[in-house]
Protein backbone atom coordinates (compact mmCIF):
# COMPACT_ATOMS: atom_id res chain seq x y z
CA UNK A 1 0.00 0.00 0.00
CA UNK A 2 1.35 3.52 -1.12
CA UNK A 3 0.76 6.23 0.64
CA UNK A 4 -1.87 7.31 -1.75
CA UNK A 5 -4.00 4.54 -0.88
CA UNK A 6 -3.56 4.68 2.65
CA UNK A 7 -4.81 8.45 2.69
CA UNK A 8 -7.74 7.15 0.44
CA UNK A 9 -8.66 4.02 2.97
CA UNK A 10 -8.45 6.80 5.83
CA UNK A 11 -11.25 9.38 4.00
CA UNK A 12 -13.19 6.33 3.11
CA UNK A 13 -13.16 5.17 7.06
CA UNK A 14 -13.90 8.85 8.22
CA UNK A 15 -17.00 9.15 5.57
CA UNK A 16 -18.22 5.78 6.83
CA UNK A 17 -17.97 6.64 10.46
CA UNK A 18 -19.43 9.88 9.28
CA UNK A 19 -22.67 7.61 7.58
CA UNK A 20 -22.84 6.14 11.01
CA UNK A 21 -23.00 10.01 13.14
CA UNK A 22 -25.59 10.44 10.63
CA UNK A 23 -27.65 7.43 10.67
CA UNK A 24 -27.61 6.49 14.35
CA UNK A 25 -26.19 9.33 16.54
CA UNK A 26 -28.07 12.62 15.15
CA UNK A 27 -31.91 12.83 16.20
CA UNK A 28 -34.26 12.28 13.68
CA UNK A 29 -35.85 15.99 12.85
CA UNK A 30 -39.28 16.65 13.95
CA UNK A 31 -40.84 18.32 11.05
CA UNK A 32 -38.89 16.81 7.96
CA UNK A 33 -37.95 13.41 9.34
CA UNK A 34 -35.60 11.40 7.90
CA UNK A 35 -34.93 13.48 4.83
CA UNK A 36 -33.54 16.11 6.85
CA UNK A 37 -30.35 13.29 7.38
CA UNK A 38 -29.28 14.59 3.72
CA UNK A 39 -28.46 18.12 5.32
CA UNK A 40 -25.23 16.98 6.75
CA UNK A 41 -23.99 15.33 3.19
CA UNK A 42 -25.42 18.04 0.71
CA UNK A 43 -24.33 21.17 3.09
CA UNK A 44 -20.66 19.12 3.40
CA UNK A 45 -19.78 18.87 0.24
CA UNK A 46 -21.19 22.25 -1.00
CA UNK A 47 -18.57 23.79 1.34
CA UNK A 48 -15.58 21.38 0.17
CA UNK A 49 -16.75 22.40 -3.28
CA UNK A 50 -16.24 25.69 -2.55
CA UNK A 51 -12.88 24.77 -1.06
CA UNK A 52 -11.97 22.76 -4.21
CA UNK A 53 -12.63 26.35 -6.38
CA UNK A 54 -11.08 28.71 -4.13
CA UNK A 55 -7.84 26.23 -4.92
CA UNK A 56 -8.84 26.62 -9.11
CA UNK A 57 -9.08 30.62 -7.99
CA UNK A 58 -5.60 30.78 -6.33
CA UNK A 59 -4.15 27.82 -8.34
CA UNK A 60 -4.65 30.09 -11.36
CA UNK A 61 -4.01 33.66 -10.09
CA UNK A 62 -0.56 32.03 -9.19
CA UNK A 63 0.00 30.38 -12.48
CA UNK A 64 -0.41 33.56 -14.27
CA UNK A 65 1.48 35.38 -11.86
CA UNK A 66 5.06 33.21 -12.15
CA UNK A 67 4.04 30.18 -14.32
CA UNK A 68 4.29 27.57 -11.98
CA UNK A 69 3.28 23.94 -13.27
CA UNK A 70 2.59 23.38 -9.50
CA UNK A 71 0.02 25.73 -8.97
CA UNK A 72 -1.60 25.14 -12.18
CA UNK A 73 -1.60 21.08 -11.07
CA UNK A 74 -3.19 22.00 -8.21
CA UNK A 75 -5.97 23.67 -10.33
CA UNK A 76 -6.77 21.15 -12.96
CA UNK A 77 -6.71 18.61 -9.90
CA UNK A 78 -9.27 21.30 -7.47
CA UNK A 79 -11.73 21.83 -10.48
CA UNK A 80 -12.13 18.14 -10.92
CA UNK A 81 -12.62 17.05 -7.52
CA UNK A 82 -14.88 20.69 -7.38
CA UNK A 83 -17.14 19.44 -10.18
CA UNK A 84 -17.54 15.64 -8.13
CA UNK A 85 -18.84 17.64 -5.04
CA UNK A 86 -20.89 19.95 -6.92
CA UNK A 87 -22.63 17.17 -8.44
CA UNK A 88 -23.16 15.59 -5.33
CA UNK A 89 -24.41 19.11 -3.39
CA UNK A 90 -26.80 18.94 -6.45
CA UNK A 91 -28.21 15.80 -6.51
CA UNK A 92 -28.49 15.48 -3.03
CA UNK A 93 -30.34 18.97 -2.82
CA UNK A 94 -32.85 17.80 -5.12
CA UNK A 95 -33.28 14.34 -3.58
CA UNK A 96 -34.22 16.58 -0.58
CA UNK A 97 -36.52 18.85 -2.33
CA UNK A 98 -38.51 16.85 -3.54
CA UNK A 99 -40.34 15.46 -0.44
CA UNK A 100 -39.90 18.89 1.31
CA UNK A 101 -40.66 21.43 -1.24
CA UNK A 102 -42.60 18.97 -3.33
CA UNK A 103 -40.34 19.82 -6.62
CA UNK A 104 -37.00 18.86 -7.36
CA UNK A 105 -35.97 22.06 -9.09
CA UNK A 106 -36.77 25.57 -7.93
CA UNK A 107 -35.05 28.84 -9.66
CA UNK A 108 -34.53 30.15 -6.27
CA UNK A 109 -30.77 32.00 -5.79
CA UNK A 110 -28.54 29.18 -4.14
CA UNK A 111 -29.71 26.60 -6.50
CA UNK A 112 -29.26 28.58 -9.68
CA UNK A 113 -25.87 30.01 -8.74
CA UNK A 114 -25.10 26.37 -8.11
CA UNK A 115 -25.67 25.14 -11.04
CA UNK A 116 -23.84 28.58 -12.58
CA UNK A 117 -20.80 26.96 -10.39
CA UNK A 118 -21.47 23.76 -12.04
CA UNK A 119 -21.61 24.69 -15.63
CA UNK A 120 -18.84 26.92 -15.12
CA UNK A 121 -16.30 24.19 -13.63
CA UNK A 122 -17.39 21.61 -16.02
CA UNK A 123 -16.33 24.45 -19.07
CA UNK A 124 -13.30 24.80 -17.30
CA UNK A 125 -12.47 20.97 -17.78
CA UNK A 126 -13.80 21.25 -21.40
CA UNK A 127 -11.24 23.70 -21.98
CA UNK A 128 -8.68 21.54 -20.57
CA UNK A 129 -9.14 18.73 -22.31
CA UNK A 130 -9.66 20.27 -25.53
CA UNK A 131 -6.84 23.05 -25.56
CA UNK A 132 -3.52 21.88 -27.25
CA UNK A 133 -1.93 20.32 -23.08
CA UNK A 134 0.72 22.72 -22.43
CA UNK A 135 1.15 26.92 -21.21
CA UNK A 136 -1.70 28.07 -23.41
CA UNK A 137 -4.28 25.49 -22.23
CA UNK A 138 -3.10 26.49 -18.57
CA UNK A 139 -3.24 29.93 -19.11
CA UNK A 140 -6.99 29.81 -20.85
CA UNK A 141 -7.97 27.74 -17.75
CA UNK A 142 -7.09 30.01 -15.46
CA UNK A 143 -8.60 32.57 -16.72
CA UNK A 144 -11.79 31.10 -17.36
CA UNK A 145 -11.50 29.70 -13.15
CA UNK A 146 -10.98 33.10 -12.14
CA UNK A 147 -14.24 34.49 -14.15
CA UNK A 148 -16.07 31.58 -12.85
CA UNK A 149 -15.02 32.24 -9.34
CA UNK A 150 -16.44 35.87 -9.44
CA UNK A 151 -19.20 35.39 -11.58
CA UNK A 152 -20.83 32.75 -8.90
CA UNK A 153 -21.27 35.76 -6.38
CA UNK A 154 -22.23 37.70 -8.83
CA UNK A 155 -25.17 35.78 -10.01
CA UNK A 156 -26.06 34.60 -6.46
CA UNK A 157 -26.44 38.28 -5.33
CA UNK A 158 -28.37 39.24 -8.77
CA UNK A 159 -30.92 36.26 -7.93
CA UNK A 160 -31.17 36.69 -4.48
CA UNK A 161 -32.09 40.38 -5.33
CA UNK A 162 -35.09 38.91 -7.32
CA UNK A 163 -36.01 36.18 -5.19
CA UNK A 164 -35.39 33.16 -3.31
CA UNK A 165 -36.61 30.45 -1.39
CA UNK A 166 -33.85 28.28 -0.14
CA UNK A 167 -33.36 27.88 4.05
CA UNK A 168 -31.37 29.44 5.41
CA UNK A 169 -28.05 29.31 7.25
CA UNK A 170 -29.34 28.14 10.31
CA UNK A 171 -25.95 26.90 11.94
CA UNK A 172 -25.19 30.13 12.92
CA UNK A 173 -27.85 31.01 14.76
CA UNK A 174 -27.51 28.39 17.38
CA UNK A 175 -31.00 27.14 16.47
CA UNK A 176 -29.75 23.23 15.48
CA UNK A 177 -29.32 20.81 18.62
CA UNK A 178 -26.05 20.18 19.52
CA UNK A 179 -26.29 16.58 18.54
CA UNK A 180 -26.90 17.67 15.26
CA UNK A 181 -24.00 20.10 15.24
CA UNK A 182 -21.84 17.40 16.55
CA UNK A 183 -22.80 15.44 13.55
CA UNK A 184 -22.54 18.45 10.77
CA UNK A 185 -19.38 19.82 12.15
CA UNK A 186 -17.83 15.95 12.07
CA UNK A 187 -19.34 14.67 8.77
CA UNK A 188 -17.80 18.54 7.26
CA UNK A 189 -14.39 17.65 9.26
CA UNK A 190 -14.59 14.01 7.13
CA UNK A 191 -15.93 15.58 3.48
CA UNK A 192 -12.87 18.11 3.55
CA UNK A 193 -10.45 15.23 4.45
CA UNK A 194 -12.05 13.59 1.65
CA UNK A 195 -11.61 16.36 -0.51
CA UNK A 196 -8.00 16.88 0.49
CA UNK A 197 -6.93 13.53 -0.73
CA UNK A 198 -9.23 13.33 -3.35
CA UNK A 199 -7.66 16.36 -4.66
CA UNK A 200 -3.85 14.90 -3.48
CA UNK A 201 -4.52 11.84 -5.95
CA UNK A 202 -5.71 14.00 -8.83
CA UNK A 203 -2.51 15.88 -8.07
CA UNK A 204 -0.39 13.45 -8.64
CA UNK A 205 -2.31 11.85 -11.69
CA UNK A 206 -1.76 15.34 -13.43
CA UNK A 207 2.00 15.44 -12.56
CA UNK A 208 2.11 11.66 -14.05
CA UNK A 209 0.03 12.81 -17.30
CA UNK A 210 2.85 16.20 -17.13
CA UNK A 211 5.98 14.07 -17.28
CA UNK A 212 4.48 11.02 -19.71
CA UNK A 213 3.74 14.24 -22.31
CA UNK A 214 7.27 15.75 -21.79
CA UNK A 215 8.47 12.49 -22.49
CA UNK A 216 6.15 11.76 -25.55
CA UNK A 217 7.61 15.25 -26.97
CA UNK A 218 10.53 16.84 -25.65
CA UNK A 219 10.00 20.42 -24.35
CA UNK A 220 11.94 23.01 -26.34
CA UNK A 221 14.12 24.81 -23.49
CA UNK A 222 11.68 28.71 -22.99
CA UNK A 223 13.17 30.81 -21.16
CA UNK A 224 11.37 32.12 -18.41
CA UNK A 225 9.13 28.70 -18.06
CA UNK A 226 10.26 25.49 -16.25
CA UNK A 227 10.74 22.46 -18.19
CA UNK A 228 8.25 19.95 -15.96
CA UNK A 229 4.77 22.34 -17.33
CA UNK A 230 4.71 19.97 -20.33
CA UNK A 231 4.98 20.86 -23.88
CA UNK A 232 4.17 23.91 -25.04
CA UNK A 233 1.75 24.95 -27.57
CA UNK A 234 3.79 26.85 -30.32
CA UNK A 235 1.27 30.04 -31.48
CA UNK B 1 -3.55 58.52 -25.33
CA UNK B 2 -2.00 56.03 -27.10
CA UNK B 3 -4.09 53.49 -26.04
CA UNK B 4 -6.68 54.71 -26.95
CA UNK B 5 -6.09 55.67 -30.62
CA UNK B 6 -4.36 52.04 -30.86
CA UNK B 7 -7.57 50.56 -29.62
CA UNK B 8 -10.07 53.08 -31.88
CA UNK B 9 -7.71 52.23 -34.81
CA UNK B 10 -8.44 48.11 -34.40
CA UNK B 11 -11.96 48.79 -34.19
CA UNK B 12 -12.10 50.72 -37.26
CA UNK B 13 -10.14 47.93 -39.13
CA UNK B 14 -12.72 45.36 -38.06
CA UNK B 15 -15.60 47.49 -38.43
CA UNK B 16 -14.13 48.13 -42.50
CA UNK B 17 -13.53 44.82 -43.12
CA UNK B 18 -16.72 43.92 -42.03
CA UNK B 19 -18.18 46.96 -43.82
CA UNK B 20 -16.56 45.40 -47.42
CA UNK B 21 -17.34 42.17 -46.90
CA UNK B 22 -21.21 42.89 -45.45
CA UNK B 23 -21.14 39.16 -44.50
CA UNK B 24 -22.13 39.32 -40.45
CA UNK B 25 -24.12 41.71 -40.24
CA UNK B 26 -27.04 40.67 -42.90
CA UNK B 27 -26.13 36.99 -41.75
CA UNK B 28 -27.62 37.89 -37.96
CA UNK B 29 -29.86 39.99 -39.24
CA UNK B 30 -31.65 36.95 -41.02
CA UNK B 31 -30.46 35.05 -37.62
CA UNK B 32 -32.61 37.21 -35.60
CA UNK B 33 -35.41 37.15 -37.51
CA UNK B 34 -35.61 33.31 -37.57
CA UNK B 35 -35.30 33.07 -33.83
CA UNK B 36 -38.54 35.48 -33.62
CA UNK B 37 -40.11 33.33 -36.30
CA UNK B 38 -39.02 30.02 -34.17
CA UNK B 39 -40.03 32.00 -31.08
CA UNK B 40 -43.57 32.71 -32.50
CA UNK B 41 -44.43 28.75 -33.45
CA UNK B 42 -43.11 27.75 -29.60
CA UNK B 43 -45.08 29.91 -27.84
CA UNK B 44 -48.95 29.91 -28.38
CA UNK B 45 -48.88 34.14 -29.01
CA UNK B 46 -51.91 36.24 -28.71
CA UNK B 47 -51.89 39.88 -28.18
CA UNK B 48 -52.78 39.14 -24.30
CA UNK B 49 -50.14 37.58 -23.31
CA UNK B 50 -47.32 38.72 -26.33
CA UNK B 51 -45.63 41.50 -24.06
CA UNK B 52 -44.62 38.95 -21.46
CA UNK B 53 -42.97 36.56 -23.80
CA UNK B 54 -41.55 39.51 -25.57
CA UNK B 55 -38.63 40.08 -23.32
CA UNK B 56 -37.86 36.45 -23.14
CA UNK B 57 -37.63 36.38 -26.58
CA UNK B 58 -35.13 39.50 -27.00
CA UNK B 59 -32.50 38.06 -24.52
CA UNK B 60 -32.62 34.67 -26.42
CA UNK B 61 -32.49 35.98 -29.68
CA UNK B 62 -29.52 38.54 -28.35
CA UNK B 63 -27.60 36.37 -26.47
CA UNK B 64 -27.37 33.72 -29.41
CA UNK B 65 -26.44 36.61 -32.18
CA UNK B 66 -24.05 37.57 -29.43
CA UNK B 67 -22.99 34.23 -29.40
CA UNK B 68 -22.45 34.34 -33.29
CA UNK B 69 -21.07 37.51 -33.72
CA UNK B 70 -18.26 36.95 -30.92
CA UNK B 71 -17.90 34.02 -32.21
CA UNK B 72 -16.54 35.21 -35.60
CA UNK B 73 -14.46 38.24 -34.13
CA UNK B 74 -11.01 36.13 -34.17
CA UNK B 75 -11.98 33.94 -37.12
CA UNK B 76 -10.63 36.67 -39.78
CA UNK B 77 -7.53 37.18 -37.29
CA UNK B 78 -6.91 33.39 -37.26
CA UNK B 79 -7.24 32.41 -40.45
CA UNK B 80 -4.92 34.93 -41.80
CA UNK B 81 -2.90 34.64 -38.70
CA UNK B 82 -3.22 38.11 -38.35
CA UNK B 83 -3.48 38.39 -34.71
CA UNK B 84 0.66 37.65 -34.16
CA UNK B 85 1.53 40.23 -36.25
CA UNK B 86 -0.93 42.45 -34.90
CA UNK B 87 0.69 41.63 -31.13
CA UNK B 88 4.54 41.67 -32.50
CA UNK B 89 3.44 45.33 -33.21
CA UNK B 90 4.07 47.72 -30.02
CA UNK B 91 0.83 48.21 -29.22
CA UNK B 92 -0.51 46.48 -25.86
CA UNK B 93 -2.06 43.35 -26.10
CA UNK B 94 -5.36 45.26 -23.99
CA UNK B 95 -5.39 48.22 -26.52
CA UNK B 96 -5.98 45.49 -29.32
CA UNK B 97 -8.81 43.55 -27.06
CA UNK B 98 -10.46 47.03 -26.67
CA UNK B 99 -10.27 47.65 -29.87
CA UNK B 100 -12.18 43.92 -31.01
CA UNK B 101 -14.54 44.14 -28.59
CA UNK B 102 -15.34 47.99 -29.63
CA UNK B 103 -15.96 46.35 -32.94
CA UNK B 104 -17.54 43.64 -31.66
CA UNK B 105 -20.49 45.68 -29.78
CA UNK B 106 -20.65 47.94 -32.82
CA UNK B 107 -21.83 45.01 -34.68
CA UNK B 108 -24.30 43.57 -31.54
CA UNK B 109 -25.76 47.24 -32.05
CA UNK B 110 -26.58 47.19 -35.26
CA UNK B 111 -28.51 43.98 -34.51
CA UNK B 112 -29.85 45.06 -32.00
CA UNK B 113 -31.14 47.62 -34.28
CA UNK B 114 -32.74 44.89 -36.42
CA UNK B 115 -34.05 43.20 -33.18
CA UNK B 116 -35.54 45.42 -31.54
CA UNK B 117 -38.32 47.36 -33.89
CA UNK B 118 -39.03 43.55 -35.39
CA UNK B 119 -39.98 42.36 -31.77
CA UNK B 120 -41.58 45.87 -31.59
CA UNK B 121 -43.63 45.14 -35.11
CA UNK B 122 -44.23 41.15 -34.46
CA UNK B 123 -44.94 41.06 -30.94
CA UNK B 124 -46.04 44.12 -30.29
CA UNK B 125 -43.71 45.38 -27.91
CA UNK B 126 -43.56 48.88 -26.81
CA UNK B 127 -40.26 50.33 -27.21
CA UNK B 128 -39.16 53.25 -25.10
CA UNK B 129 -36.44 54.78 -24.71
CA UNK B 130 -35.53 52.64 -21.08
CA UNK B 131 -35.98 49.22 -23.32
CA UNK B 132 -33.18 50.92 -25.85
CA UNK B 133 -31.06 51.91 -22.57
CA UNK B 134 -30.99 48.36 -20.95
CA UNK B 135 -30.07 46.45 -23.89
CA UNK B 136 -27.03 48.91 -24.54
CA UNK B 137 -25.79 48.74 -21.12
CA UNK B 138 -25.98 45.08 -21.02
CA UNK B 139 -24.58 44.91 -24.35
CA UNK B 140 -21.22 46.52 -22.90
CA UNK B 141 -20.60 43.90 -19.97
CA UNK B 142 -21.50 41.11 -23.02
CA UNK B 143 -19.29 42.30 -25.51
CA UNK B 144 -16.43 42.78 -23.19
CA UNK B 145 -16.85 39.23 -21.76
CA UNK B 146 -17.91 37.51 -25.25
CA UNK B 147 -14.91 38.58 -26.70
CA UNK B 148 -12.46 37.68 -24.11
CA UNK B 149 -13.97 34.00 -24.32
CA UNK B 150 -13.81 34.08 -28.04
CA UNK B 151 -9.70 35.11 -28.19
CA UNK B 152 -9.68 32.19 -24.76
CA UNK B 153 -11.28 29.82 -27.23
CA UNK B 154 -9.11 31.10 -30.55
CA UNK B 155 -6.65 28.63 -30.04
CA UNK B 156 -8.93 25.82 -29.06
CA UNK B 157 -10.07 22.76 -31.45
CA UNK B 158 -13.48 22.70 -30.54
CA UNK B 159 -13.84 26.47 -30.13
CA UNK B 160 -17.54 26.96 -31.68
CA UNK B 161 -18.44 24.07 -28.84
CA UNK B 162 -16.80 25.95 -26.02
CA UNK B 163 -17.43 29.75 -26.46
CA UNK B 164 -21.47 29.21 -25.69
CA UNK B 165 -20.31 26.95 -22.52
CA UNK B 166 -17.74 29.73 -21.26
CA UNK B 167 -19.51 32.29 -22.07
CA UNK B 168 -23.16 31.89 -21.28
CA UNK B 169 -23.03 31.37 -17.39
CA UNK B 170 -20.41 34.65 -17.53
CA UNK B 171 -23.52 36.48 -19.16
CA UNK B 172 -26.67 35.44 -16.86
CA UNK B 173 -25.72 38.41 -14.45
CA UNK B 174 -26.95 40.57 -17.49
CA UNK B 175 -29.80 38.56 -18.31
CA UNK B 176 -30.88 38.99 -14.77
CA UNK B 177 -30.44 42.61 -14.61
CA UNK B 178 -30.85 43.55 -18.49
CA UNK B 179 -34.34 41.15 -18.37
CA UNK B 180 -35.79 42.75 -15.40
CA UNK B 181 -35.04 45.88 -16.73
CA UNK B 182 -36.87 45.48 -19.64
CA UNK B 183 -39.67 43.31 -17.79
CA UNK B 184 -40.36 46.67 -15.75
CA UNK B 185 -39.79 49.51 -18.49
CA UNK B 186 -42.36 47.54 -20.06
CA UNK B 187 -44.83 47.68 -17.05
CA UNK B 188 -44.89 44.12 -15.42
CA UNK B 189 -43.27 44.48 -11.81
CA UNK B 190 -39.77 45.27 -10.66
CA UNK B 191 -37.79 48.44 -10.46
CA UNK B 192 -36.30 49.71 -12.87
CA UNK B 193 -33.68 52.31 -11.46
CA UNK B 194 -32.43 49.24 -9.29
CA UNK B 195 -32.06 46.92 -12.38
CA UNK B 196 -30.47 50.08 -14.57
CA UNK B 197 -27.97 50.47 -11.74
CA UNK B 198 -27.17 46.89 -11.30
CA UNK B 199 -26.31 46.47 -14.98
CA UNK B 200 -24.21 49.48 -14.18
CA UNK B 201 -22.27 48.05 -11.65
CA UNK B 202 -21.80 44.90 -14.07
CA UNK B 203 -20.63 46.76 -16.74
CA UNK B 204 -18.23 48.22 -14.54
CA UNK B 205 -17.03 45.38 -12.94
CA UNK B 206 -16.53 42.81 -15.75
CA UNK B 207 -14.81 45.56 -18.42
CA UNK B 208 -12.68 45.90 -15.38
CA UNK B 209 -12.07 42.67 -15.28
CA UNK B 210 -11.85 41.22 -18.89
CA UNK B 211 -9.29 44.41 -19.36
CA UNK B 212 -6.90 43.12 -16.48
CA UNK B 213 -7.32 39.35 -17.81
CA UNK B 214 -6.93 40.09 -22.10
CA UNK B 215 -3.15 40.94 -21.20
CA UNK B 216 -3.11 37.02 -20.55
CA UNK B 217 -5.18 35.46 -22.96
CA UNK B 218 -3.67 37.77 -26.09
CA UNK B 219 -0.18 37.79 -25.00
CA UNK B 220 1.77 35.24 -26.25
Amino acid sequence: MNRFERAAAVAVLLMLLAAGAIFVYAPTDALQGPVQRIFYLHVSSAIAAYGCFAVVLVGGIIYLRNDSAVADRFARAGALVGVVFTTVTLVMGMLWAKPIWNTFWTWDARLTSTLVLWIVYAGYLLVRRMAEPGRQAARLAAVVGIFGFIDVPVVHFSVTWWRTQHPGPIIVNDALPVQMLGTFLFTLACTLVLAGVMIAIRYRIETLIDEKQSIAEPVPVAAGHRAEAGPEAVP
Amino acid sequence: MNQLRVALAVARKDLRSEWRTRELVPALAQFIILALLIGNFGFQIDSRNASTIAPGILWLALVFAGLVAFGRTFAAEREQASLEAMLMTPASPVAIFAGKALAAAALLVVCEMVLLPALSLFFGMPLSGDVVAAVLLATVGMAALGCLFAAVVARVRARELLLPLLTLPLWIPFIIAGGLAVQSAMGLPGSYQQAIGLLIDFDILFVVLTSLAARFVLDE
